[in-house]
């Protein structure tokens, strides 16, 4: 997976922070669920976002204000004595064959993206797909097999 | 709606059956009575108890409503089979019944036959326009295929007919947040909260709908709606807690351009409220305590 010089963002997701979303997902069949993705941009390249961590959030009433806030800020403040900060969001849907980002996630993710440019959106659909803000990066395809063939 | 004992009870029983401690008919029974979602439980307990011709004669005369409740289960677990079998049970014993005929247009919807679904809930209404459930479940067959706009329109004819239904005003403004329409939801918890006054989950849904809103009135309003639930709850709802923090800081940013209001009657509440958050976190998560710190004061810098 090497990546052509200036531009092309990587995302190397960890296994923790995958699990901890999926059982989440699976906890919550019935619901839409929603959480952030934790982690920094990797110090040997600066175009390689290494995701570490997750933390599932809700799973109901995604769309009201109040807990969202609380716990954003207290993610942060949790995190960042940690050297990690938000790097992402996650979603995923209450139908399954429900592919496409809603307009409240892409607000959330927009919002995280004003602090780190650099965010990234991980829909969890039938197939695994990760947005880039913005753009679907061309190297999706190939993270989505390594996704796959590692779980 | 559950209560926190009710919900409690029926976890103590379902550890006891999942132990191999018995008492799944007893499960079963209070899982029908609260209305709870707990298929792959219900299926699962359900079933040993329907193979077992034993126990299955045991039970005299409620077989037939465990052969529904275990159909049902199995539909929403998508183990279509199963439901079938305890349909045809159902259809062999009462053959011209309405309840079996919902059933089997239930089946037809967990097939996924939209079409076939409608139509025989539209002959079934035909005769008795009066059955809740299958108005319902149209709502759902239009959630079910994504139409969202269909679902909300059906669920609002719906509650023009049965106003009293809770549960219908609570999955309409769940719709509606998911939406973004937070004014639509405000209305459906207005309504809740008349109907029901003293439920505190309303006026907190509603408080939380109001800070979404967002503006100084609704900021104000929320407020009040979060000293309420923190009233009707006894103290212990820490969403209400960390909703009056919130407010205060929302407020006091909004109200930072105009002229400072008097609002020295209620500054205490600020400072009460996040001692009782410390108080409960010492309580229950004393290693996360450092946290909520960090965030109050964070709160209060802003402000």
């Amino acid at each position: 997976m090497a990546g052509a010089g200036g531009g092309e963002l990587k995302y190397e997701l960890a296994q923790n922070a995958y699990v901890k979303l999926v059982l989440h997902a699976l906890k919550h069949k019935t619901s839409a669920v929603n959480g952030v993705l934790l982690g920094r941009t990797s110090p040997k390249n600066e175009n390689l976002v290494q995701i570490e961590d997750s933390v599932p959030l809700f799973h109901n009433h995604l769309g009201l204000l109040p807990p969202l806030e609380i716990s954003l800020i207290m993610i942060e403040e949790y995190y960042s004595t940690r050297g990690l900060g938000i790097v992402g969001y996650f979603h995923a849907n209450e139908r399954f064959d429900d592919a496409e980002l809603g307009n409240m996630s892409k607000n959330i993710a927009d919002h995280i993206s004003r602090y780190f440019p650099q965010a990234a959106v991980l829909l969890i659909t039938r197939s695994l797909k990760l947005y880039r803000k913005g753009k679907i990066a061309a190297l999706l395809c190939r993270f989505v097999s390594y996704a796959s063939m590692a779980f | 709606m559950v209560t926190k004992t009710e919900e409690s009870q029926l976890n103590k029983l379902e550890n006891q059956v999942e132990n191999g401690g018995g008492g799944a008919w007893e499960y079963l029974c209070l899982a029908r009575k609260l209305k709870v979602r707990r298929s792959d439980k219900v299926l699962k307990y359900g079933l040993s108890i329907l193979n077992d011709s034993r126990k299955r004669s045991s039970l005299g005369p409620d077989e037939w409503t465990l052969y529904e409740q275990v159909a049902v289960a199995a539909m929403d677990c998508h183990a279509v089979d199963v439901a079938k079998d305890c349909i045809s049970a159902l259809q062999k014993k009462f053959p011209e019944s309405k309840r079996v005929g919902r059933l089997e247009a239930m089946l037809l919807e967990a097939k996924g036959s939209w079409e076939d679904a409608e139509a025989a809930y539209s002959s079934l209404l035909e005769d008795n326009p009066f059955d809740q459930v299958i108005h319902k479940r149209r709502v759902a067959i239009a959630k079910a295929q994504g139409n969202i706009s269909a679902a909300i329109e059906w669920l609002n004819k719906y509650l023009e007919i049965f106003m009293a239904d809770h549960d219908a005003w609570r999955e309409l403004a769940e719709i509606y947040v998911s939406l973004q329409m937070y004014k639509q939801a405000a209305f459906c918890y207005e309504e809740l909260i008349l109907s029901q006054p003293t439920v505190p989950l309303y006026h907190l849904a509603y408080a939380d709908v109001l800070y979404t809103l967002g503006g100084l009135e609704n900021l104000q309003t929320a407020k009040k709606y979060y000293s309420s639930t923190i009233d009707l709850s006894g103290g212990k709802n820490n969403r209400a807690l960390f909703g009056i923090c919130l407010c205060t800081s929302a407020i006091s940013q909004l109200a930072r351009g105009r002229n400072r209001e008097d609002k020295d009657s209620s500054s205490d509440l600020p400072s009460l409220a996040s001692a009782a958050l410390e108080k409960e976190y010492k309580l229950h998560a004393s290693d996360k305590l450092s946290v909520l710190t960090s965030t109050l004061k964070c709160l209060r810098v802003s402000s």
